[in-house]
């Protein structure tokens, strides 16, 4: 079933569009890796899908209906959304962070209750920050700093779960306990968009990748189809080797 | 330890609001006060407690916790420590006003004080709003730049009325920009308690929201919040909050700044709890200075803006040096 679909998207910030034209569809299960140079507008499709920037033109459906017609609470109770910093005016703990995810599922007026607590508690404890829950967010280095934003998007027990270079300030045992979240997430019917830079992880994490240039989508599909060395002559102009492992997910490698 | 925090601020309130209607000069001494409450004592002593103190007591009590939810809601609608009512223009805007309708409106007109400086409060957010406006809506960074730049013009504008004033008007605009509960009366009280009412609702029903767009716009959208909806929605009870706090008491400095900070340190960062304690906690700050302001040189009075501030700047340094 097809979670969140992009149609002719195109959108950007103050008149000038960052995003054109863009199809993109998740399914339940999905996991697309949306990859391009600096400035391709990953970010700014992120949070078109996400519904926090208006589209200019086309549309992107939460479960069939446009985002408009949902309120921003429930888009928000079915959405995870990840971006890649926030900035803190106060001294947060990690835990009043992750509890921050809860909110679309309390309103105004409720307190949490024993499941909100144990959603934020698993959160933590995925993303491995359990015994750090007082600890001060504006103190954690910008690798905590992201699983904390990481264990807030999961703590909502979102639909779809959208990912703002979620990698790149993680040392490589966490970039792998990364991939074993979002497989896990995925094996579980939720769908993912992850925009990140390393080529090589995409391939681990992604059932499908998506390129993006100049705000146009370059190339979608499967990611041995679409990860060629002509594409990234294309678009990165880069020379890339492509080295085959067998049993395993080939590797991309970079030709100085 | 937050429970017995909870408790100990609701005692201090009361403490204060008893000590604030009991103690006094000779017209009603604690004991004639304590009569007077219980139906009995002296005509004098009723009068003064009854007709002076109390509405005194009250409207220090609904100013206190109007700037204090203010501010608390202005700093993290903006993500940003320093925002208070005086610093977004709008205290400067009513003041302005205010003094201006001092100097200039005739002796039978003075009854309108009040309206003008509502009514500058009014304008000063007006004009906050339209500079803070760009191509990608009002951002909170030239928000805060358009409140500076409207407090100084509000401040260049008081220095302009106060030095050609009238010199009999002189004392009455001057207690506006010092700050003053001395005019408290029972209409006073009677007309602001329920105007307070509505922005403070809208600022509590907001109270979670309020504590996501401290993490950022797009964080806060992210996880359900309306942003443009509620940021209007509170910017204008902040302002309608501070804009009544300064029509019936003038300029009262670090309340709406130093309160909420306060509050959060006890109580933590969750501004849904935050808000009612800030409000509690500003009326019990209110309460307490204005009665240093009646009582420290009696008979003259201190202006209590000068005497939060007093209060005020010493926790405001020891903030500082802690979260640096």
């Amino acid at each position: 079933m097809t979670l969140l679909a992009a149609s002719a998207l195109s959108g950007g910030y103050g008149g000038a569009e960052v995003v054109r034209e863009v199809d993109l569809a998740v399914a339940e299960g999905d996991c697309v890796a949306v990859l391009g140079p600096n400035g391709a507008g990953k970010s700014t499709l992120l949070r078109l899908l996400a519904g926090i920037l208006p589209a200019t033109s086309g549309t992107v459906e939460l479960r069939g209906r446009p985002l408009a017609a949902w309120r921003r609470r429930e888009v928000a109770q079915a959405v995870g959304f990840v971006p890649q910093s926030v900035s803190f005016a106060f001294p947060l703990t990690v835990a009043e962070v992750a509890q921050q995810g809860r909110a679309p599922h309390l309103g105004p007026w409720r307190p949490p209750s024993p499941h909100d607590h144990a959603a934020v508690a698993a959160a933590l404890g995925r993303v491995g920050l359990a015994g750090r829950e007082g600890a001060a967010v504006q103190r954690l280095s910008g690798g905590e700093r992201q699983l904390v934003l990481l264990a807030r998007a999961l703590a909502s027990e979102p639909r779809v779960l959208l990912l703002d270079e979620p990698a790149t300030a993680l040392d490589v045992r966490h970039q792998l306990d990364l991939v074993a979240i979002l497989r896990e997430l995925t094996a579980k019917g939720v769908g993912a968009v992850v925009v990140v830079h390393d080529w090589n992880f995409a391939l681990r994490v992604a059932n499908r990748v998506a390129v993006l240039h100049g705000g146009r989508l370059r190339a979608a599909g499967a990611p041995e189809e679409v990860l060629r060395p002509e594409l990234f002559r294309a678009v990165f102009g880069v020379d890339v080797e492509l080295v085959e492992r067998p049993g395993g997910v080939p590797f991309l490698v970079p030709r100085a | 330890m937050k429970r017995a925090a909870d408790v100990t601020l609701v005692l201090v309130l009361l403490l204060a609001s008893a000590a604030a209607l009991l103690a006094g000069g000779p017209a009603a001494t604690p004991a004639d006060a304590l009569a007077a409450l219980a139906g009995g004592g002296t005509q004098e002593a009723r009068m003064v407690v009854l007709g002076l103190r109390l509405p005194r007591l009250l409207l220090g009590i609904g100013v206190g916790a109007a700037l204090a939810l203010a501010g608390a809601a202005l700093q993290s609608l903006l993500g940003n420590p320093l925002a208070d009512p005086f610093l977004l223009g709008i205290s400067g805007g009513g003041a302005a006003a205010a003094t201006a309708a001092f100097a200039l409106l005739p002796a039978a007109a003075l009854g309108l004080v009040p309206a003008a400086a509502m009514a500058g409060a009014a304008g000063a957010t007006a004009l906050v709003w339209w500079m803070a406006r760009g191509p990608l809506g009002s951002s909170s960074t030239r928000m805060i730049l358009a409140g500076v730049a409207v407090n100084a013009a509000a401040s260049a504008a008081i220095l302009t009325i106060l030095s050609v004033a009238p010199s009999p008007r002189l004392p009455g605009a001057l207690a506006v920009t010092m700050g003053s509960l001395a005019s408290a009366n029972g209409a006073a009280v009677a007309w602001l308690a329920p105007y307070l009412f509505v922005p403070a609702f809208v600022l509590l029903l907001h109270g979670r929201d309020l504590g996501l767009l401290a993490t950022g716009e797009e964080s806060a959208a992210a996880l359900g919040v309306e942003v443009g909806t509620v940021r209007r929605r509170v910017f204008l009870a902040a302002a309608a909050l501070s804009g009544g706090a300064v029509a019936f008491a003038g300029v009262i400095g670090f309340v709406g700044l130093v309160t909420p900070h306060l509050c959060r340190m006890v109580w933590g960062q969750s501004t849904r709890r935050l808000l009612p304690r800030a409000a509690l906690a500003g009326a019990a700050l209110m309460v307490l200075g204005d009665l240093v302001a009646r009582r420290a040189v009696a008979p003259a009075e201190l202006p209590v803006g000068v005497v939060t501030a007093l209060l005020g700047v010493p926790f405001f340094v020891v903030l500082l040096r802690r979260t640096s």
